[in-house]
C-alpha cells in the first residue's frame, strides 16, 4: 500500500524541455514524505501528477499498486485527499457545505454527511456550532485551510497530497497548523506527499525529505540523513542558508 | 394635464391590454435569450476559437439599427407581427447575456476551478456546483441589461403590427399626440424601472452574503427575492390573460374577415378606419383593423402576402417606391401605368381614387401671397434669392424633389434649411422660414393660414390616393368595390385637409372623425 513513482519525466514542450526528469520516489504507508525545492523545480508537477491533475510524459506512477494510468481520474481524484495552495474553498458555499460537497461526490446520504462535518471539524479544531455556516470569506486564513484540510480528509481517504498547504499564512499560524497536521495524521495514519519549499517546515513533517533542483532529485533520505550528509552542492548550500541565519539569530540573544 | 389624466382614464383598458403585450414581447424576447445565450456563452468560455467568433456575431447584431434590424427581419421571414419583432429583441438580448456569462466565468479564480477539480469534480459537476453559481451575480447583471434594452427597443415593434406600448408612441407621433406618446412612454418607463428593479433585488440576492442578526430579515428574504423576476413574469403574463390581448395582434383570419391595413402617419389612419367603417357598414364582414405599419414597403409587402387585405396607396408612390419607375405627370397615365402593373405582377386590384392629391406643394403665408401677389410657382422666382426655403431632407435628395423643381422652373433660394417634416409647417407660420415643400392635404396648411402654390408647370407627379385591394379578396366579396366607391368624390384635397386637422390639431378620435364624416351630407 503506497504511493510510488518510477523513472517519471514531464515535458510541456513536446520533449525540448522537462519540468520533471527521471524521478522515482516510493511513500509507504504512514509516511510523510515531503519535496522540498525553489520554485520552478518540479515539485508541485510532480504531486499533480499523483491524481492525474498533470499526465507524465513518460514513466509510471502507482497507487495502492495500480498503475493511475489505468484508473477513472475522476474517481482516483476523489479517493485522494488534496489540500491546494491557494486553499480553494468555494466562495458561495458555507463551512458545512464546502466539507460536505467532497462527501457528495462519494454519495453519502445527507444524515452521514452532516454527522462527519462535526467530526472533521472538531478534528481540525473549529467549533462547529461557530464556524459551520460561515462563509470562507468570514474566516482568517489559518481557519480557511484548517477548512481545506477538514475537506481533504473528508472521505477517510488512505493518501494526502499537499502543495504548499501552508505557504500563504504567517509563520505563527504555519507553525500550529503543522503541529496539528502532526496530530492528525499520527491519528488517522494517513500517507502524506506534501510540497513546500520552506525548509523549517520541511523538517518539522516529514518523515523522508526529497530535495528537487531544475526537476530532478538531488537527494532523498531521512531529515537527519540530508541534513549531516548532503550528498550534492545544491542540497549542503540550501541548508547553509537557514543555518547562516540562525546562527545569527542566537548571537542576538 | 389634466387632458392626460382624461386619456389615461379614457383609454385605461388599452393600455393594460398594450402594457401586458409590451411586458410579454419583453418577457419572451428575454427568456428565450437567457436560455440560448447562457449555453452560448458556456460552449465561448470552454472553447476559446469559438469565443472570438461568437461575442463578434452578437456584437454585429448591436450594432445594426433596431428599425433596419426589423426591416430585415420583415423581409426574411416576410411576415408582420409577433414573430420578427421577437426574433430582433432576442437578437438585441443576446450579446450582453452572452458576454456576461462569459466574464463571470472568466472571472472565477484559477485556484477554485483547480479545487473543484482536484477533489473530484467531473467537468460538469465543476460547472454546475461552482462556476454558475459564482457566475450567477454576473449572468443576472447581463440579462438585467438584455430586458432593459428590450423594453426600450420592443417600442419599435408596433411598427410591424407587433403591438405593445410602441403603438401608443406611433400614433401619438403619427397625429402629433403629445398625450399619446405619454400614454405610451410612461408606462414604457415604469415597465423599464420595475424589471431593472426586480433583477438588481435577485442579482444581489444571488451574492453569497454572510448570516448576521442585524440584517435577518434581509437575509431571510433573499430566495424570495431571487424569484422575483419569475414572479413578475408570471404575473405579467396574468394580467395579458385578464387584459386580453388586443385583437389586431392575432394574426388568425377566419373567413368572413377583411383585414384593413394603414401607415403610421394621421391621413393615413384616417383612410383605413373610413375604409373600415364602409366596411362594417355595409357588408356582414367583420373588420380586423392592422393599423400603423411603419412604411410603405412593409404595407404592400403585408398585402402581397395577403397577412392585409386592402390598404391605401398613392400613385406616386406606387410608380415609384413600389414599381421603381420614374414619376408620370399625367395623373390619369399614372393611375393607368400603377393599376396595370399592380395587377400583372402582383395580382392587386386599384380601386377608384377618393379624389384628392397628396402631393408635395411649395407653400408660403397667406399673407405674403396677397401682399407680393404670389399664385403660382413661377411667381415665386423674381423674389427667390430673398426667401429662406425650409425643405425635408427627402425632398432635397429627391428626382421629384428640390433638385428637378431647381431645374424645372430655374429656381435658386437665398438659404435653404433642411427640416424636419412635422417642425416645417410651425416654422413657416412662425416665419423663421419663408417656403416649404408642404403636403398638399396637410391639416397644418389651413390651420397656420398657409396657401400652396399652383404648380403651373405641373412639375411634381399627382399623389392621388386609392384602395389597393388583393384580386382574390374582390372575387369573393365583389360588393367591396362599390362600397369604397362611395366616398369617391367626396374627398378632395380640401376636405382631406380638414379632416387631417381635426386629428392633428383638434386632437379628435380618429372613430368619430371617420364616423362623422361618413353621416354627413353625400
Amino acid at each position: 500500500m503506497m504511493v510510488k513513482l518510477e523513472h517519471v519525466y514531464k515535458s510541456f514542450d513536446q520533449g525540448k524541455s522537462f519540468a520533471v526528469q527521471d524521478i522515482s520516489l516510493e511513500v509507504r504507508e504512514g509516511e510523510t514524505v515531503v519535496l522540498l525545492g525553489k520554485s520552478g523545480c518540479g515539485k508541485t508537477t510532480t504531486l499533480k501528477m499523483i491524481n492525474r491533475l498533470i499526465e507524465p510524459t513518460k514513466g509510471l506512477i502507482e497507487v495502492d499498486g495500480r498503475d493511475v494510468r489505468t484508473r477513472n481520474p475522476v474517481m482516483l481524484r476523489r479517493s485522494i485527499g488534496y489540500v491546494f495552495q491557494g486553499i480553494g474553498l468555494f466562495p458561495h458555499l458555507t463551512v458545512e457545505k464546502n466539507i460536505r460537497t467532497s462527501l457528495s461526490l462519494l454519495g453519502w446520504s445527507k444524515s452521514r454527511q452532516k454527522q462527519r462535518v462535526q467530526q472533521l471539524l472538531d478534528l481540525v479544531e473549529l467549533a462547529p456550532d461557530e464556524y459551520a455556516d460561515r462563509l470562507p470569506r468570514e474566516l482568517s486564513g489559518g481557519q480557511q485551510q484548517r477548512v481545506g484540510v477538514a475537506r481533504a480528509l473528508a472521505g477517510s481517504p488512505k493518501y494526502l497530497l499537499m502543495d504548499e498547504p501552508f505557504g500563504a499564512l504567517d509563520a505563527i499560524t504555519r507553525d500550529v497548523l503543522q503541529q496539528q497536521l502532526l496530530k492528525i495524521q499520527k491519528k488517522l495514519g494517513v500517507t502524506v506527499v506534501f510540497v513546500t519549499h520552506d525548509i523549517f517546515e520541511a523538517l518539522n513533517v516529514a518523515s523522508y525529505i526529497a530535495v528537487l533542483n531544475e526537476g530532478r532529485i538531488e537527494q532523498i533520505g531521512t531529515k537527519e540523513e540530508i541534513v549531516s550528509e548532503p550528498k550534492t552542492d545544491f542540497v549542503r548550500e540550501i541548508f547553509a542558508k537557514p543555518t547562516g541565519q540562525l546562527r545569527r539569530y542566537k548571537s542576538l540573544l | 394635464m389634466s387632458e392626460f389624466l382624461n386619456v389615461v382614464i379614457e383609454r385605461f383598458p388599452e393600455v393594460v391590454t398594450r402594457t401586458g403585450e409590451h411586458f410579454i414581447l419583453t418577457g419572451l424576447s428575454t427568456l428565450i435569450a437567457t436560455l440560448l445565450g447562457i449555453p452560448l456563452g458556456i460552449l465561448a468560455y470552454r472553447t476559446q476559437r469559438l469565443r472570438h467568433l461568437l461575442v463578434a456575431i452578437v456584437n454585429l447584431f448591436q450594432t445594426i439599427p433596431s428599425l433596419a434590424m426589423l426591416a430585415i427581419l420583415l423581409v426574411l421571414l416576410g411576415k408582420i407581427g409577433i414573430a420578427p419583432a421577437l426574433i430582433a429583441l432576442v437578437l438585441y438580448a443576446l450579446l450582453p447575456i452572452v458576454r456576461n456569462t462569459i466574464t463571470g466565468l472568466n472571472e472565477i479564480s484559477a485556484d477554485i476551478n483547480e479545487a473543484g477539480k482536484g477533489i473530484g469534480m467531473t467537468d460538469g459537476q465543476l460547472l454546475w456546483r461552482v462556476q454558475l453559481p459564482l457566475a450567477l451575480p454576473v449572468i443576472i447583471a447581463g440579462i438585467r441589461t438584455a430586458a432593459v434594452v428590450c423594453v426600450g427597443i420592443a417600442t419599435l415593434s408596433a411598427f410591424i403590427g407587433a403591438g405593445g406600448l410602441g403603438q401608443f408612441i406611433n400614433r401619438g407621433l403619427a397625429t402629433y399626440n403629445t398625450n399619446l406618446v405619454l400614454l405610451g412612454a410612461i408606462p414604457a418607463a415604469m415597465l423599464a424601472l420595475v424589471v431593472d428593479g426586480c433583477l438588481s433585488l435577485a442579482e444581489r440576492a444571488v451574492e453569497p452574503t454572510p448570516f448576521t442578526e442585524r440584517h435577518k430579515l434581509r437575509y431571510r428574504l433573499k430566495p424570495a427575492f431571487a424569484i422575483l423576476p419569475v414572479i413578475l413574469f408570471v404575473s405579467g403574463m396574468l394580467l395579458v390573460l385578464i387584459g386580453g390581448v388586443g385583437n389586431d395582434v392575432s394574426s388568425s383570419s377566419s373567413d368572413e374577415e377583411i383585414t384593413v391595413g394603414c401607415k403610421n402617419f394621421t391621413e393615413q389612419l384616417i383612410l383605413g378606419e373610413l375604409m373600415a367603417q364602409l366596411i362594417e357598414t355595409h357588408t356582414e364582414l367583420s373588420v380586423e383593423r392592422r393599423f400603423n405599419l411603419g412604411g410603405t414597403m412593409i404595407c404592400h409587402n403585408a398585402l402581397v402576402r395577403g397577412e392585409i387585405d386592402v390598404y391605401c396607396e398613392y400613385t406616386g408612390t406606387a410608380l415609384t417606391a413600389i414599381l421603381k419607375e420614374s414619376a408620370i405627370t399625367d395623373p390619369e397615365a399614372a393611375y393607368e401605368r400603377v393599376a396595370r402593373m399592380y395587377k400583372k405582377q402582383y395580382d392587386l386590384i386599384w380601386l377608384k381614387p377618393f379624389g384628392f392629391n397628396n402631393t408635395y406643394t411649395i407653400t408660403v403665408r397667406q399673407l405674403d401671397a396677397k401682399k407680393h401677389n404670389w399664385n403660382t410657382i413661377s411667381d415665386l422666382i423674381p423674389d427667390a434669392r430673398k426667401l429662406h426655403a425650409g425643405f425635408t431632407s427627402e425632398f432635397m435628395e429627391r428626382e421629384d424633389g428640390y433638385r428637378g423643381l431647381k431645374q424645372v422652373y430655374s429656381l435658386a433660394f437665398g438659404e435653404i434649411s433642411d427640416l424636419e417634416a412635422s417642425l416645417m409647417y410651425k416654422a413657416l407660420a412662425q416665419s423663421q422660414v419663408d417656403v416649404i415643400c408642404g403636403f398638399a392635404t396637410d391639416g397644418r396648411i389651413p390651420a397656420y393660414n398657409l396657401l400652396p402654390l399652383e404648380d403651373d408647370k405641373a412639375f411634381f407627379p399627382p399623389y392621388y390616393a386609392a384602395p389597393v385591394v388583393r384580386q382574390e379578396i374582390l372575387e369573393r366579396y365583389p360588393e367591396i368595390e362599390s362600397i369604397l366607391a362611395r366616398i369617391v368624390g367626396r374627398l378632395d384635397d380640401v376636405t382631406m385637409q380638414q379632416l387631417n386637422y381635426k386629428v392633428d390639431q383638434g386632437h379628435m378620435d380618429i372613430r368619430s372623425v371617420a364616423r362623422d364624416f361618413l353621416r354627413g351630407p353625400k
